[in-house]
């Protein structure tokens, strides 16, 4: 009860507050450049350069608050030890020479060249394939499923998928040692096998973006003027040829976008890899090795800032680029 | 067939007393052998209306058991006492103190993390009687508080930690009607026990259940296998100046001891379901292999906590026992035990929160939990008789008849390696890589931290 007496309270204050700064901040305004008396115009030219900042103020300082304290709070952090003095850049110099680190970043790496290609690919295969036949859009609801599941549930499902009983522990549970024996081969601890259980983390992943990549290319393709592909029709091209040089060249934008939304994703791939394996045999990745350093067993904040550093320095690139295409997409 | 006799006797008293409870206290107050004397000094404190709301890491089973003590408390004194389980309390309890929203007691399964809260002022530290009372009142008493006495944010050593709850880890267990149809007998010594192993191979059977599995902390069942040689190859001193780091990670002494528990987990005729399979199954699913049919291994090593995650139904002493993870004869180092225990801390204090501390020296507070399942106590006021299967009692009897008793040296050990480093060294350990190779990835995440 005091907890939505509390947020009923916080609500009305917020909302009331905020039009009466609109309010009352324009009323000001206009009596400190009146746009009546012998400057007139030079208050009316003066009140319009302002009115706007007025506006966006409090959007600024809440933004600030939000998003660019954290950053700078956050660079302030990775340069203190566990005990909170200040030490410079042994955090960073710590992070060059840590083997786990280079183990992540591998990994990452690895994440970020597999995951958004096989998901944009699939995607994009997806969306050709359905966008013309009758039960595309059942299909198309199937495969979008996914993407309503979160990260951990669909962890939660595929450690099922790769579930392993040892020889004399009964019958195999997991889909994939069951297929595997039922064509006889021999059951495998699929997350633990080196460098492949990096994959298997990884077709989760696709698993649930496929259907964001397929929505968003779908829609694509389907603004394509009929013209073009018309024409194409008549001077005899093939469909592979017409999707392959007519549409995708149309859509390359919007794969763009699609791209890079799920390489930012997968830069802050957390959830997935603390499921199924927490980082162990060999599959950590950078989000996970913060969430180790900033909450296991004696936080180090310090070490886990400097990791965020790093995750953040990689994202920002590839965030501006999608922005400034998503920009282009609209103009 | 005593013993039979003892659990059906205890099993009735049991029921017994549940049926005439009132309310939802588990023995109705004044029957049974427990000291009521101290539930009713408990009514002299009125705490209606105080809050107190607990974090630990129990979950399940053991959530209704630490509830089940939590009754008495509030139906003495009136306080609502809120506990929650997480199996990431290592990680829940550091987000919720740093984002200065504690609960007001954490109960700590390792006294590294509870330290370095209170380096960080945290923690506040206990009434300054404390210490004088558990070394009076714990057997070992001394050890108990030096393993709760933490240097605060103000650089000054105090007793911040209570413990509640121990466990004794050197325990194999078996079901003693799979050792007699094959003719199997309790070893005595480790040559006996590693004789055993390769007598049951050659029987066609399988020796052992090893489960390293436990979601965001999986490694640590074999951080308990490593600590136990580390006692049974090397001497005391060395195990303490090792949880220190004093004796280097990368130490042939601790390379020995982690091949010593590699010869039993890295062994595919020696572990239910190959070697393969022991870092990925869980360990609360482990033991179940002791009681398939045909038993899918005949002994389990691991803590007096486990039978909690035995078959429903499961008579500790009648459908499994355990016996103690012997030494070795030849070498002349005694009967070390290893042992841990849950650590109680104020993360927020109050009234109610102190007078719950204050509950937790009440013999009543340990003989509910006692006389249900898997509680041990260095309590030397509580009455043993209690214990509902002398099983337990007999463990109890472990604890406080070892030679050598040490406290889980991975929990003594900074967080970054105990609850890290050494839990990731021994998954990749059992994976196959090699013990000198994890031994300095271990030492080289020390030597970073230090």
């Amino acid at each position: 009860m005091d907890q939505l007496l509390f947020a009923v309270s916080t609500i009305i204050v917020g909302v009331f507050g905020c039009v009466a700064y609109f309010y009352f901040s324009n009323i000001l305004l206009d009596r400190i450049y009146p746009a009546s008396g012998p400057n007139a115009g030079a208050n009316i030219n003066k009140a319009n350069a302002i009115r706007p900042w007025l506006f966006v103020l409090p959007a600024l300082l809440v933004l600030g608050l939000y998003l660019v304290y954290p950053v700078f709070s956050t660079f302030l952090l990775s340069m203190r030890d566990s005990r909170g003095d200040f030490v410079g850049a042994d955090n960073y110099i710590w992070l060059a020479g840590d083997d786990k680190f280079r183990e992540s970043l591998g990994n990452n790496l690895l994440w970020l060249v597999i995951v958004p290609a096989a998901s944009t690919f699939f995607g994009l295969v997806a969306a050709g394939l359905t966008d013309r036949i009758k039960w595309g859009s059942v299909a198309q609801s199937l495969i979008f499923m996914p993407m309503a599941i979160s990260f951990v549930g669909a962890s939660v499902i595929w450690k099922f998928i790769y579930d392993y009983r040892g020889e004399n522990q009964g019958e195999q549970i997991g889909l994939l040692n069951a297929i595997v024996e039922a064509m006889g081969g021999t059951a495998q601890t699929w997350i633990t096998v080196p460098f492949w259980n990096n994959i298997f983390l990884m077709i989760i992943l696709i698993w649930i973006q496929t259907g964001f990549a397929m929505v968003i290319l779908s829609a694509a393709l389907k603004g394509i003027s009929e013209e073009t592909i018309e024409a194409a029709y008549l001077d005899g091209a093939t469909p592979l040829q017409i999707f392959f040089k007519i549409k995708i060249p149309q859509i390359w934008g919007t794969i763009a976008v699609v791209w890079t939304t799920i390489t930012v994703t997968v830069l802050k791939v957390f959830d997935i890899v603390f499921a199924m394996t927490n980082g162990q045999w060999g599959t950590q990745v950078l989000a996970n090795l913060m969430y180790d350093w900033m909450f296991r067993g004696s936080p180090d904040f310090g070490r886990g800032s400097a990791i965020v550093m790093v995750i953040m320095l990689l994202v920002t690139p590839v965030m501006i680029w999608n922005i400034s295409n998503a920009h282009k997409e609209n103009r | 067939m005593k013993h039979v006799m003892y659990a059906s006797a205890a099993a009735l008293a049991l029921s017994a007393g549940m049926a005439q409870a009132d309310g939802h206290l588990k023995f109705a107050p004044g029957e049974g052998a427990f000291n009521w004397d101290s539930f009713e000094a408990l009514k002299s404190m009125d705490l209606s209306g105080e809050k107190i709301s607990i974090l630990g890491p129990w979950l399940g089973p053991d959530k209704e058991l630490i509830e089940s003590v939590v009754h008495y408390f509030e139906d003495a004194t009136g306080a609502d006492v809120e506990y929650s389980g997480s199996d990431s309390f290592e990680q829940q309890i550091v987000i919720d103190t740093e984002a200065g929203s504690p609960p007001n007691i954490a109960i700590f399964p390792q006294p590294g993390l509870a330290a370095d809260l209170a380096s960080k002022g945290l923690l506040t530290p206990l009434p300054a009687e404390t210490a004088d009372w558990v070394r009076d009142n714990y057997a070992a008493g001394q050890s108990w508080v030096d393993l709760g006495t933490y240097t605060g944010a103000d650089g000054a050593e105090a007793l911040y930690g209570f413990f509640y709850k121990v466990d004794v880890k050197s325990l194999v267990w078996y079901v003693p009607e799979n050792f007699e149809d094959a003719g199997y007998e309790v070893p005595q010594s480790m040559e006996e026990l590693k004789a055993l192993t390769d007598q049951i191979v050659a029987d066609g059977e399988v020796p052992w259940c090893i489960g390293l599995g436990s979601g965001g902390a999986t490694g640590w069942p074999a951080t308990d296998w490593v600590e136990d040689m580390m006692l049974r190859i090397n001497t005391p001193e060395d195990y303490d100046a090792w949880t220190k780091n004093d004796l280097r990670f990368d130490d042939p002494k601790v390379i020995a001891a982690i091949e010593e528990f590699g010869a039993f987990a890295r062994n595919d005729a020696y572990v239910s379901g190959g070697a393969g399979a022991v870092a990925t199954t869980d360990f609360r699913d482990s033991p179940q292999g002791l009681f398939a049919s045909p038993p899918q291994c005949y002994m389990h090593r691991q803590a007096s906590f486990i039978p909690t995650f035995f078959p429903e139904g499961t008579q500790v002493g009648v459908d499994a026992d355990f016996f103690y993870f012997p030494a070795y004869a030849e070498k002349d180092l005694g009967k070390p035990v290893l042992g841990a225990g849950t650590v109680w801390g104020v993360t927020s204090d109050s009234k109610g929160t102190q007078a719950f501390m204050e509950f937790l020296k009440s013999p009543i507070a340990h003989e509910i939990w006692m006389a249900q399942k898997g509680f041990l106590t260095p309590h030397k006021g509580v009455n043993t008789e209690v214990y509902t299967d002398p099983t337990v009692a007999k463990m109890n009897d472990i604890l406080l008849n070892a030679d050598t008793f040490r406290f889980d040296g991975s929990d003594l050990m900074p967080g970054a390696i105990g609850a890290g480093a050494f839990w990731t060294g021994m998954v990749d350990y059992a994976g196959g890589k090699d013990a000198s190779e994890v031994a300095a990835a271990i030492q080289s995440t020390w030597d970073s931290i230090k």
